[in-house]
């Protein structure tokens, strides 16, 4: 494989990390919460890609359902695997956030509240994950609760929402366009780190179930080979 | 015979994790044989009774077990012409002996008497309102075998056929396995005292294969 | 052998074997008690504040406590039990819901038997009243839902009484925030038929993903 096609993907992100970067420093910082707002550009990327991964996690596991093939189930698995990063990120960058700007760590803002759930989600499907160990019953172990929760996340979000506008005027304000740009490019850049994650994670369970699949072939764990006629002239032989 | 013959395992792979049970098996089990079951501890026994029960899917290969294909749908329609003894006990340990075989009979849509009339075959009558916790594992496996009698299955798989049975008792399972045999079904028998079945021929898990004991 | 029937002989069963066991009634519901009690303990026994802080506290006690009544030991089948379940050839849809219909009733005893606790505790504000017919019936109908997928996605894990919960609580939010909002809003004056159309969504998704993986779910299990 040439070195473009091995890298495109990397040096694309690369480039739009560094332009998101470079503008999430230059833009103007926010009238009323000046320079700390710029970690917004950080905070709803990941957000976003919380809940994208999550999309491809189902996605994963519906397709796995149908078919059968474990290709599918190892993307679920390893966007899940990304995705609790990006949401524990969003958490941290929101928590970072809110504390100069609004004197506590948390603010029980819909989204951050919806992240943090959704955090715990993650959490509890990749405990599943490990805690089964054949891979046949722990992809469709995983795939059933995989799609379970993201039907239930969009009416989680919802009602976290709806709760919170009886509570709480909304605090969101409108942005202006250059802080949207802004926002956007960092939505951008954070979808092809992503992409970048997601591919070497997948190779990389490929292999590793390639590996595994060869080992076997080589010389299989059948069932009963170590067990032999037992023999207590052989055991007393220690005394 | 020109009746289709009750198991049919072609080439059959069976991989649990990482442990390999069955590879290229072939076995078919015809109306009216009782097959023994036979191999050391640990071969796979149990899996590949609960693979011909519908109950596992192969890996590679293809099976049919009473005209079903194995890993398909089709084996929904099948299960209930299948009773499987495994060597733990499938009763309820809170229920009594006569409720776990009651729930049996009005699930297989038979009559709740004939739930009362194979536990008295089975020498339990008097046993009936005994809770499953609270009874030897002698009296489990009875119980369970009254519910072959409740179903009247085509494919009997009985898995450490004579384990816990006292010297009254083990003649039932031969009894039973004639009536099922009788009736054009057929039986498999999983034991390790070879000497004590009474079947047609037997096989054993060699390697991951299926071989006839001589 | 009709599904309802066959949904009826499963809940049925259920049931028998929970009545054998009574570990609902007598274990898990006095805990929900104790809990509500060593609550004002730690918060304050100040009346008004127990007041307007007393519904709350039993969603949350319901919600966390009613856990234990997805775990309880009626609800689990061994090995050999599963194995005789689907060779009687019962649906799995049936199977389903059947173990649904059992556990949402034992969640829904338990409300009912916190209830007075509730009132005796914390003199909640019980305006509007025959509201909870439905509220408490629909919030026992999700967790029972939840709590019959997240145990078959558990089946027979050594960590399956630190899984399920992990798995159901976030999850349950939304009958949380439906069963809470709807009671303030009783006490408002406002109108909760938005909060009930919340429930019922939550209960009408979680029926049909349960009642579809319910099939795969049998499958999964060795």
């Amino acid at each position: 494989m040439t070195m473009i096609r091995r890298f495109w993907l990397e040096a694309a992100a690369v480039l739009i990390v560094a332009g998101s970067l470079f503008r999430s420093f230059t833009v103007e910082a926010d009238v009323v919460q000046g320079d700390v707002q710029r970690i917004m550009y950080v905070h709803v990327p990941s957000a976003w890609l919380a809940f994208l991964a999550f999309v491809v996690t189902m996605i994963g596991s519906v397709a796995w359902l149908r078919t059968r093939n474990r290709r599918w189930d190892r993307l679920a698995a390893s966007s899940a695997e990304i995705g609790v990063v990006f949401t524990g990120l969003a958490i941290l960058a929101g928590m970072i956030w809110a504390r100069p700007v609004w004197g506590q760590f948390w603010t029980w803002e819909p989204r951050l509240v919806t992240t943090a759930l959704l955090f715990f989600v993650y959490l509890g499907y990749l405990a599943l994950r490990r805690a089964v160990v054949d891979p046949v019953q722990r992809a469709q172990r995983a795939a059933i609760m995989g799609i379970v929760a993201a039907v239930q996340i969009p009416i989680v979000y919802y009602s976290v929402n709806w709760w919170r506008s009886l509570h709480q005027a909304s605090s969101r304000n409108s942005i202006d366009t250059p802080l949207r740009i802004t926002l956007l490019l960092g939505v951008l850049a954070f979808t092809f780190v992503y992409a970048v994650l997601l591919r070497r994670r997948l190779e990389l369970a490929h292999l590793e179930e390639e590996l595994e699949a060869r080992r076997f072939e080589a010389s299989p764990d059948v069932a009963g080979a170590g067990i032999t006629a037992p023999s207590l002239a052989k055991a007393n032989k220690h005394d | 015979m020109n009746a289709n013959p009750i198991v049919s395992l072609e080439n059959v792979g069976l991989r649990i994790g990482n442990t390999l049970i069955l590879r290229h098996a072939k076995m078919t089990l015809e109306p009216g044989e009782k097959v023994g079951l036979l191999g050391p501890n640990g071969s796979g026994k149990t899996t590949l009774l609960r693979m011909i029960a519908t109950l596992l899917r192969p890996t590679s290969g293809s099976g049919e077990v009473l005209g079903a294909e194995l890993g398909t749908d089709a084996v929904y329609d099948v299960r209930h012409r299948i009773v499987m003894v495994g060597h733990l006990p499938g009763l309820y340990p809170e229920l009594t002996l006569g409720e776990n075989t009651r729930f049996v009979a009005r699930l297989a849509g038979r009559p709740l008497e004939l739930a009362d009339e194979s536990l008295a075959m089975v020498g339990l009558a008097g046993a009936s309102e005994r809770r499953a916790d609270q009874s030897s594992k002698g009296m489990l496996r009875r119980a369970e075998l009254a519910r072959a009698l409740i179903i009247e299955p085509t494919l009997l798989l009985l898995d450490e056929a004579h384990a816990g049975l006292d010297a009254e008792a083990i003649g039932i399972v031969d009894d039973i396995a004639e009536r099922v045999v009788g009736a054009g079904g057929a039986v498999i028998l999983v034991s390790h005292e070879p000497d004590r079945l009474t079947v047609d021929r037997s096989v054993q898990i060699v390697d991951g294969t299926l071989e006839a004991v001589s | 052998m009709t599904f309802w029937r066959q949904v009826y002989e499963i809940a049925r069963k259920d049931l028998l074997v929970e009545s054998r066991t009574a570990e609902v009634a007598l274990m898990t519901a006095p805990f929900g008690a104790a809990a509500l009690i060593m609550i004002p303990l730690a918060i304050g026994t100040d009346a008004p504040l127990l007041t307007d802080l007393g519904p709350g506290l039993y969603w949350i006690v319901v919600l966390l406590f009613g856990i234990l009544v997805i775990l309880r030991k009626s609800a689990v089948d061994g090995g050999p039990q599963r194995d005789l379940v689907r060779l009687l050839g019962i649906d799995p849809a049936a199977r389903f819901t059947g173990a649904t219909i059992a556990t949402s009733l034992l969640v829904l005893l338990f409300e009912v038997a916190l209830g007075p606790v509730l009132v005796a505790l914390y003199n909640p504000d019980l305006r509007g009243w025959p509201w909870l017919f439905l509220i408490l019936p629909l919030v026992a109908i999700g967790m029972g839902l939840l709590g019959t997928i997240a145990s078959g996605v558990t089946t027979s894990l050594g960590t399956r009484t630190s899984l399920t919960p992990l798995l159901v609580v976030p999850l349950a939010l939304p009958l949380l925030l439906g069963a809470t909002q709807a009671f303030e809003g009783l006490q408002l004056g406002g109108s909760i038929v938005p909060w009930l159309v919340l429930l019922f969504a939550v209960d009408l998704a979680l029926a049909v993903s349960g009642i579809l993986a319910s099939g795969p779910l049998e499958e999964a299990v060795t």
